[in-house]
């Protein structure tokens, strides 16, 4: 198997929470130990909701802030603990684009300009052919560069400002594109076009997307695996029909239920059966299993032992003590020892 | 968490849901606001730069020092002398002219300098933070302590009188009051996904804090500017007053309202010339830049 | 269960949980008719609602769907009196068979609040952050009813408890930053309801929320109104949402109303080009990876222009000449199910 184009290895990304005076009132564990791999041309799919971590964790693979602690591959390359020129360098190949297109986008700046920025800083060719290329790609994203090239952000509508930041994105050839919620702030139908540029750009340009949404039917689509994030921690991380197909983790089975789905008649699952009460503080996650306070399927084994990140289906993880299936009802006694690491087959967890 | 759609219709244009329900002066009204609020100040603030600046260069005006003591006391409509001539025949008019001049050339070239650094480093304390964050900043502060006036006087003090000494004196007063604002703007601006988007796009710190950041806080500095000219302009009064601006015979609306003190009673026209210039001048900053910055904020 | 002073027999004619067949006989709640609402900003008009027309039943739920600048907010807003002096409302909304439009403003507060409640999409902005939660429900009771304080009190914290926010009366003393979205909104719910008002319009009030808790209030939504027996009108852009938790969906677009149908029937038998599309447009879980979003071209169009034709053409896939010089109508073309197209989808016939 080739080299991975992108290898996070147990990142951890924290911050500290100061009160008033500034003494340190607290550490918010926004990332903790994630690792996950991206290769080549391939979309991995990052879910979580509010205090799940799925920014922080794309920062921080941006070096933006840098992590904690963990490493970051790119190409190869560790990008932790790079500075300034040889960080940019080395960070070449990755951009980003973000969920509100005006924030990402300098309002005093105009189309141009603006995806001219990443060639002026690079060097790259002449003032002459730098012009060219910003209205190549503007044109690639849709956008017609005699119409479009002079305005400024506020003059653009939100589906045009963000196709003037995926050419930005583009102007570098990165290898991936980080894509933090890029359609949550738009329209319904202006998204399906954005998500049908992004689709066309990635078969076209052999791109990677790190694809960060909170909207499970919209990552499921886009993305060929699927990790879900909660709490901080990688809950679930497998192949995008498989975790549609056979949920592992409970936290995933609350987001799949919670889908409001455009077909009346189906049978609906209550959310409330799936999740209960609210997100614990970032500040004192619950111990063991983060998921447990909320997990319909929690026993006393969940408070004391985190469960680690195993492979329990064909290249589909979870981190769970009692993982759903199909053949596994939900356990009602005091399971234990039995789970406390090793292989674990699915069909006798009872 | 998730954020709402910003789409509108037409870029940039009205989204009716987005007007709060307060009411909202239009029409008529709304008119009148921005004629009184925007052109009117900024016509008197051109007038008043022209009158001091151009019009003694191109017009008939008399020089104002070197006047003859037997043209002096002269009243005011007198031929030729509009506001008659002092005690020692200098024209009025001329006077008033050059001493605006002098007094706004010390409120802008103060402002200018504040401006230029005290908003650099102060955005550059912003932008890179750390110990040179607090550096920067701790001598501002220290600066800041100082009333303003204290500070200038005994900085002119130190210097001693004339035109340039009296600009580096105030400019202290200045340099930090702008550099607050700067940093503070670029706080805000620092954590713009369009700085953070720089920064992957390989853009250096030098160009990120040149060309985002600065035009970014440059509206919010020259509004405050704007109102601080006033201020400018009235400490350089106070300094002249103490005899520690602009040194006589060289008029500035501070020392001629200084010196028509002693004859208040009996001309009060020495005074009340140079001070009715002053809040013309003062109040016209004053609503330019207010006005620009309700624009600037509601946009 | 049901909470202390809050049974439906107090708020409506309807026992709770008779939510079907016979409510949608009786005269409807809320009527509006050719409701026109205009903005005049200088020289420029913007018709931000330019002839809508519903009804909504007592105890039903209606979806108000459509994508920013379509009118949907405003127009509940037209509903509440909630909007600037320099909006112009014309056309007719009757509650309960009294006229709202052109109401003074001290008859318009004793419906607002206790007849027609509101809740809106960004709780933090709509709770006074210096303000302690419990102090903001009991004003809400007190503002409708004369109790004295200690009954406040217990409701106030009965009304916690029907909105499920757990630990209700530590939580009385709480400021709304000590709480999380999910239950700053219950605790707008619980305003909304302090007076147990007969309708309850909830604009985009999960938008803002996690997706498990958007499922979680709106499922207390739904169940609340069938306890209480009142009824609800969800705005919302999501039309996913509207299948799952309405009774009937109103589609709009360009300030009207475009498709209105029961749910069931929308659903099975989509007729407008333009509810085809946001269908098309929603990501399916059935969907294998990487398959194409339908999407259809263009943008919404400028409300401040005067709209001839049907709005939708420039982007319709149906389009037709006729379509550009010709408003189509919005009615009744088959049984529970209106709409304003000519060339609708799954009648071939028509073309």
């Amino acid at each position: 198997m080739s080299e991975p184009l992108l290898e996070v290895s147990n990142l951890v990304q924290e911050f500290t929470v100061r009160d008033r005076g500034g003494t340190k009132a607290g550490i918010v564990h926004a990332v903790s130990d994630v690792s996950l791999t991206l290769q080549q041309g391939e979309t991995l799919g990052l879910v979580g909701e509010t205090g799940s971590g799925k920014s922080t964790l794309a920062r921080a693979i941006l070096q933006a802030p840098p992590p904690k602690s963990g490493s970051v591959k790119l190409r190869g390359v560790e990008l932790v603990g790079l500075k300034r020129r040889r960080l940019i360098e080395a960070r070449r190949y990755v951009q980003m684009v973000f969920q509100d297109p005006f924030g990402s986008l300098n309002p005093k700046w105009r189309a141009r300009q603006l995806v001219e920025e990443p060639l002026v800083a690079f060097k790259v060719g002449s003032r002459g052919e730098r012009r060219r290329r910003a209205d190549e790609l503007l044109e690639l994203v849709g956008l017609d560069p005699a119409r479009y090239g002079n305005r400024r952000p506020r003059e653009l509508s939100g589906g045009q400002a963000q196709r003037v930041a995926i050419a930005r994105a583009l102007a570098l050839d990165p290898a991936l594109i980080i894509c933090d919620e890029p359609v949550s702030s738009l329209d319904v139908l202006i998204r399906a076009q954005v998500l049908n540029l992004l689709e066309r750009l990635r078969t076209e340009l052999g791109l990677a997307y790190l694809f960060i949404a909170h909207d499970l039917a919209l990552v499921k689509q886009v993305s060929d695996r699927v990790a879900v994030m909660y709490l901080g921690k990688l809950v679930e991380i497998g192949p995008a029909e498989s975790l549609y197909r056979e949920p592992l983790h409970p936290y995933t089975v609350a987001l799949l239920a919670s889908i409001p789905s455009p077909e009346p008649t189906a049978e609906r699952r209550p959310v409330s059966d799936t999740i209960r009460g609210e997100l614990p503080s970032p500040l004192d996650p619950p111990s063991g299993c983060r998921f447990r306070t909320r997990c319909p399927r929690a026993q006393d084994v969940c408070a004391e032992v985190e469960p680690p990140l195993r492979q329990l289906a064909d290249r589909h993880f979870a981190a769970c003590h009692f993982p759903v299936s199909r053949d596994a009802p939900a356990p009602s006694g005091r399971e234990t020892a039995q789970l406390a690491g090793g292989p674990h087959d699915p069909a006798q967890a009872n | 968490m998730a954020v709402p759609p910003t789409e509108t219709a037409v870029p940039g244009a009205f989204d009716p849901a987005m007007v709060a329900p307060a009411p909202v002066v239009g029409g008529r009204l709304g008119r009148l606001r921005t004629i009184g609020g925007i052109w009117i100040p900024a016509f008197l603030v051109l007038a008043i730069l022209f009158l001091c600046f151009l019009w003694p260069v191109i017009g008939p005006v008399p020089s104002p020092t070197g006047g003859s003591i037997l043209n002096s006391n002269l009243p005011s409509f007198s031929p030729g002398h509009l506001f008659g001539t002092d005690s020692t025949g200098n024209d009025e008019w001329s006077r008033l002219l050059y001493g605006g001049r002098a007094s706004l050339e010390v409120s802008l070239g103060v402002t200018a300098i504040g401006l230029l650094l005290g908003g650099l480093l102060g955005a550059y304390a912003g932008y890179v933070g750390g110990w040179r964050e607090g550096v920067i900043m701790r001598v501002f502060d220290v600066l800041i302590a100082f009333p303003a006036l204290v500070l200038a006087v005994a900085i002119a003090e130190r210097l001693g009188p004339g035109l340039v000494h009296t600009i580096w004196a105030l400019s202290f007063f200045s340099t930090p009051a702008l550099a607050r604002i700067a940093r503070a703007a670029t706080l805000r601006v620092r954590e713009q996904n369009y700085i953070v988007a720089a920064g992957l796009s390989g853009t250096g710190r030098t160009r990120t804090l040149l060309r985002h950041i600065m035009p970014n806080i440059l509206p919010e500095l020259i509004t405050f500017a704007l109102l601080g000219i006033g201020i400018i302009i009235v400490l350089e009064g106070a300094l002249s007053f103490l005899g520690l601006g602009i040194p006589p015979p060289a008029p500035s609306w501070g020392n001629m309202i200084a010196s028509g003190q002693n004859i208040l009673s009996a001309q009060p026209k020495f005074t009340m010339l140079p001070s009715a210039a002053l809040f013309i001048t003062v109040v016209s900053f004053n609503l330019l830049g207010e006005s620009l910055r309700a624009r600037w904020t509601a946009q | 269960m049901s909470a202390n002073g809050f049974t439906a027999g107090e708020t409506g004619e309807l026992p709770a949980g008779a939510s079907t067949g016979t409510a949608a006989t009786d005269a409807p709640l809320l009527e509006v008719s050719d409701l026109r609402v205009e903005f005049r900003q200088g020289n420029q008009v913007v018709r931000a609602v330019d002839g809508l027309n519903y009804t909504v039943p007592r105890a039903r739920t209606v979806g108000l769907i459509g994508e920013s600048g379509c009118g949907k907010t405003v127009s509940s807003r037209a509903i509440m009196a909630l909007l600037p002096h320099t909006a112009h409302v014309t056309g007719s909304i009757r509650f309960e068979g009294q006229e709202l439009v052109g109401l003074s403003e001290r008859r318009m507060r004793a419906v607002r609040g206790s007849q027609i409640a509101m809740v809106f999409q960004d709780p933090a902005r709509s709770l006074n952050p210096t303000v302690r939660i419990g102090p903001q429900i009991t004003e809400a009771i007190h503002l409708h009813n004369d109790v004295p304080k200690g009954e406040a009190f217990d409701r106030a914290v009965e009304l916690m408890e029907l909105v499920r926010l757990p630990a209700a009366r530590e939580r009385f003393r709480q400021y709304p930053h000590q709480l999380s979205g999910g239950m700053r909104q219950r605790v707008m719910i619980a305003i909304a309801l302090a007076a147990q008002p007969k309708l309850l319009i909830a604009d985009e009030a999960t938008t803002a929320l996690d997706v498990t808790t958007q499922a979680q209030i709106m499922e207390l939504l739904r169940d609340l109104q069938q306890r209480l027996g009142m009824a609800l009108i969800m705005i919302s852009h999501d039309l996913g949402l509207a299948a799952t938790f309405a009774d009937e969906v109103l589609v709009m677009y360009a300030g009207r109303g475009v498709e209105r149908a029961p749910t069931q029937k929308l659903f099975e038998h989509v007729r407008m080009p333009y509810t085809r599309a946001l269908l098309d447009a929603i990501p399916r879980l059935e969907n294998p990876p990487h398959a194409p979003l339908a999407a259809v071209p263009g943008q919404p169009p400028d409300l401040a222009r005067e709209q001839v034709g049907c709005p939708f053409s420039p982007r319709c896939p149906n389009v037709t000449d006729h379509c550009r010089e010709h408003m189509p109508p919005f009615k009744e073309q088959e049984p529970g199910h209106l709409w304003a197209c000519w060339h609708p989808c799954g009648l071939e016939g028509r073309r």
